[in-house]
């Protein structure tokens, strides 16, 4: 008796086990593969009845945080007695990510989670998610509203792995009041590296003991800015056409044009005329509201702080190219929203894609643009008479939006996807220290961060398969 | 005893085991979170160090001593071991001196001796946050106080946290600072539990001052230096927050401890890697027993218990 029980309960595990599994293939191949079977139609909604709770994982906080509530607050109200979105904040986007990986083994992912844009290719790999692509297949939803570029940076084989949400995009920053005490004229900005170090120069001012009282250019030294300027000449960061045509094996960054940025970065540090302030982007962007720097690289998500913290008039230009014959353009930074697959009722991935649809439209985009300073990733909310006004109000903005207009969407500006972009970034910004303080030349410096990342990117690669 | 068992049990025994099931009942609770809050995770530590990981950090399979051996092999790792001896000694040397001095120096009877006293133990009110993110406005090589001062006096700028020559000092001296509260706080203590009579006795001596210092109150302090030298060190070992805040390990790995590689591989950058940081964090362990062991054979054979 005791022996059939043990026997019984044996099959049944393993019958568990097989389900398990099998289950976990119908959901995987997610990223742009053809999985719409894992997208539930409209009906399993109807079906569930009650209240579906959608637990929703961000990482925004402040004022972009208090905007996403709002918003949150007001699709929860259209949608009582039906859907209910649950909010969460988890810590910065890298906390965020580390928490999801824990949620996984957990087997307790959230319904529906904000991940930066380079953990795009983890996400994918991570087989946890269902594919936006295929809700909108399965609706006939067009993505066509959704900011070429932006779908460009989050699709796969053309096809979209997650919602685009919110989007951010560096400038270059002015202050036009240090301009035009030079003599400058900040209608005038530097288009290209070369030009940048020469009003850098000239911006950096003095006092009578000697002392640099204003330095013509600062910016924290984030990997990210360098990823820009390689995407802006038309260069790529990684193999297989940045990772997009099939799975990157391999950092490129230490090209010559790699080398060329950082050692351009490092000479104005070491001439005098550029502020080092470290990683911490918080100094970088002290540096810049108190009148110390002159010309500054940050995100668009910034502007609105700016323009209310500085004493003097915050000028916007487009990022600068590396030369002036380069044909590409800034990569678009920020996060999207992935819909998680196993282990959730297709009622709660239908609610958390009729969230993603809602949050993506043309009137909430805006809401959230002229709340947050991010960039609408739905095209039609720059028509929006809301939008239009708060732009006129701050026509700094106005620069991303041109800069955008002026893209097209290409390998290297749809960015690298690596699935350890992370410490390639890190790589990046430890080789520009490096080149800063004399120890090795940015070629050097480069080509060594790349060398210590391959073991990363292959143990990443072998382990996904 | 073949007999015993007719005969009830000597009272004596009886008494004996009635006390020690006491004693385990009593000291069950802390039985029981000592295994689940040191004992498991200490058990878990080595097992994850001894195993590579999937895409979510999950134990994928056996590795043995790989990660240690690599640890052992890797330049980088070295170079994480001597900046986290350095950053040790930088914060417990000038930290318990620092306090002694200042504790030495209250001793005089000066006006306002008390309110000095509550002033200087004042940073232990700070949390490791605060205390890091204000220094880190003293520190901004752009638009930092400390700069500012030095520019006034024709010098500067120099880049505090930004330049690796300086970087640790920098963040050594903010944890000097945020120790120095507790420090003063022990110290004074110590100093209020000598003896009055002995002091007494020397000053009809004729000692004073330094002499006073060198002779009666340090050694009588001693009890207390030894506790302060050990815990500082324990602490400093284990500081995160001010690192975190301040420089995150940088420029170029100057200022990356043990514990700060640790939170590197297992929850920065996306890495994941929880063998690699277990490993780490069981060297840390190790690193910690060791210092303790050797503080207990060394310093404790010098110190007078009153």
């Amino acid at each position: 008796m005791k022996k059939s029980a043990r026997a019984l309960a044996a099959l049944l595990v393993a019958g568990l086990t097989l389900t398990a599994c099998s289950s976990g293939d119908s959901t995987s191949g997610s990223g742009g593969g053809s999985t719409d079977a894992a997208a539930p139609g409209a009906q399993a909604l109807d079906q569930a009845g009650g209240v579906t709770i959608v637990e929703f994982w961000h990482s925004m906080t402040g004022k972009n945080a208090d905007v996403l509530t709002g918003l949150v607050d007001q699709f929860n109200a259209a949608h009582q007695g039906k859907i209910q979105i649950k909010a969460e904040f988890q810590g910065k986007y890298d906390e965020l990510v580390a928490k999801y990986k824990a949620s996984v083994q957990q087997k307790g992912t959230p319904a529906l989670v904000q991940v930066y844009d380079i953990g795009t290719r983890f996400m994918i790999d991570s087989k946890q998610t269902v594919p936006a692509q295929a809700f909108a297949d399965k609706d006939g939803y067009s993505l066509d509203d959704l900011d070429p570029n932006i779908r460009n940076y989050y699709s796969v084989g053309g096809k979209l792995a997650a919602m685009p949400f919110n989007s951010s995009m560096p400038v270059l920053y002015l202050n036009t009041d240090a301009f035009k005490e030079a003599g400058l004229d900040p209608a005038k900005p530097p288009t290209t590296l070369a030009e940048l170090g020469d009003l850098a120069q000239k911006l950096t001012k003095k006092d009578a003991n000697g002392q640099t009282v204003r330095y013509g250019f600062g910016a924290a030294i984030y990997g990210w800015f360098v990823e820009q300027l390689l995407a802006e000449s038309g260069t790529m960061y990684c193999d297989q056409d940045n990772g997009r045509s099939n799975k990157a094996g391999k950092a490129v960054f230490d090209s010559a044009q790699g080398a060329r940025i950082v050692q351009w970065w490092a000479d104005l540090v070491k001439n005098g005329y550029a502020a080092n302030t470290g990683r911490v982007t918080d100094d970088a962007q002290a540096a810049f509201k108190s009148g110390t720097v002159a010309m500054h690289l940050e995100s668009t998500g910034v502007l609105r702080g700016y323009t209310e913290a500085a004493k003097f008039t915050v000028g916007t230009a487009a990022f600068p190219k590396v030369t002036a014959s380069d044909q590409g353009g800034p990569v678009i930074g920020g996060a999207s929203l992935w819909i998680s697959g196993p282990g959730h009722s297709d009622a709660e991935k239908r609610a958390a894609w009729e969230f993603e649809k809602f949050l993506t439209s043309p009137e909430q985009q805006a809401a959230w643009h002229t709340g947050t300073g991010y960039f609408p990733v739905n095209r039609k909310s720059l028509d929006d008479p809301k939008d239009k006004e708060w732009v006129a109000k701050y026509p700094q903005f106005q620069t991303a939006i041109d800069q955008l207009k002026a893209t097209k969407p290409a390998p290297a500006t749809a960015g690298c996807l690596l699935g350890v972009m992370p410490q390639a970034r890190k790589g990046v910004e430890t080789a520009i220290e490096q080149t800063i303080k004399g120890s090795k030349t940015a070629q050097q410096a480069l080509t060594d961060a790349a060398k210590e990342l391959q073991p990363a990117i292959d143990s990443y690669n072998s382990s996904v398969g | 005893m073949p007999t015993a068992p007719h005969t009830a049990p000597h009272p004596r025994r009886r008494h004996r085991w009635g006390e020690h099931g006491l004693a385990w009942a009593f000291l069950l609770p802390s039985l029981v979170v000592f295994v689940l809050f040191i004992g498991y995770p200490l058990g878990r530590t080595l097992y994850l160090s001894a195993h590579a990981n999937d895409l979510f950090g999950a134990p994928s399979r056996y590795v043995g001593w790989q990660h240690y051996t690599d640890l052992l092999t890797s330049a980088d790792f070295r170079r994480t071991l001597v900046t986290t001896a350095l950053f040790t000694l930088l914060t417990v040397v000038p930290g318990v001196l620092g306090a002694l001095v200042l504790v030495l120096l209250l001793e005089n009877r000066i006006r306002g001796v008390r309110l000095l006293r509550s002033a200087f133990a004042l940073p232990f009110a700070f949390s490791v946050a605060s205390a890091s993110v204000v220094f880190a406005v003293f520190f901004n090589p752009a638009s930092g106080v400390i700069n500012g001062l030095l520019s006034h006096l024709g010098l500067g700028p120099v880049g505090w946290l930004t330049d690796d020559r300086y970087a640790l000092v920098s963040v050594a001296a903010t944890t000097v600072w945020m120790s120095l509260g507790y420090n003063v706080l022990v110290l004074s203590a110590g100093v209020g539990s000598i003896p009055g009579e002995l002091l007494e006795a020397a000053r009809l001596d004729g000692a004073s001052g330094l002499r006073l210092a060198r002779s009666i109150t340090v050694p009588m302090l001693g009890p207390h230096l030894f506790f302060l030298t050990v815990v500082s060190t324990v602490h400093s070992l284990q500081s995160f927050g001010q690192i975190h805040i301040l420089t995150k390990g940088g420029p170029d790995g100057a200022t990356r401890t043990l514990v700060y590689s640790v939170y590197e591989k297992a929850f920065a950058y996306g890495s994941s890697d929880f063998g690699t940081a277990s490993a780490q964090a069981v060297v840390l362990l190790v690193v910690v027993l060791a210092c303790t062991a050797v503080q207990f054979g060394v310093l404790e054979r010098k110190v007078h218990y009153a």
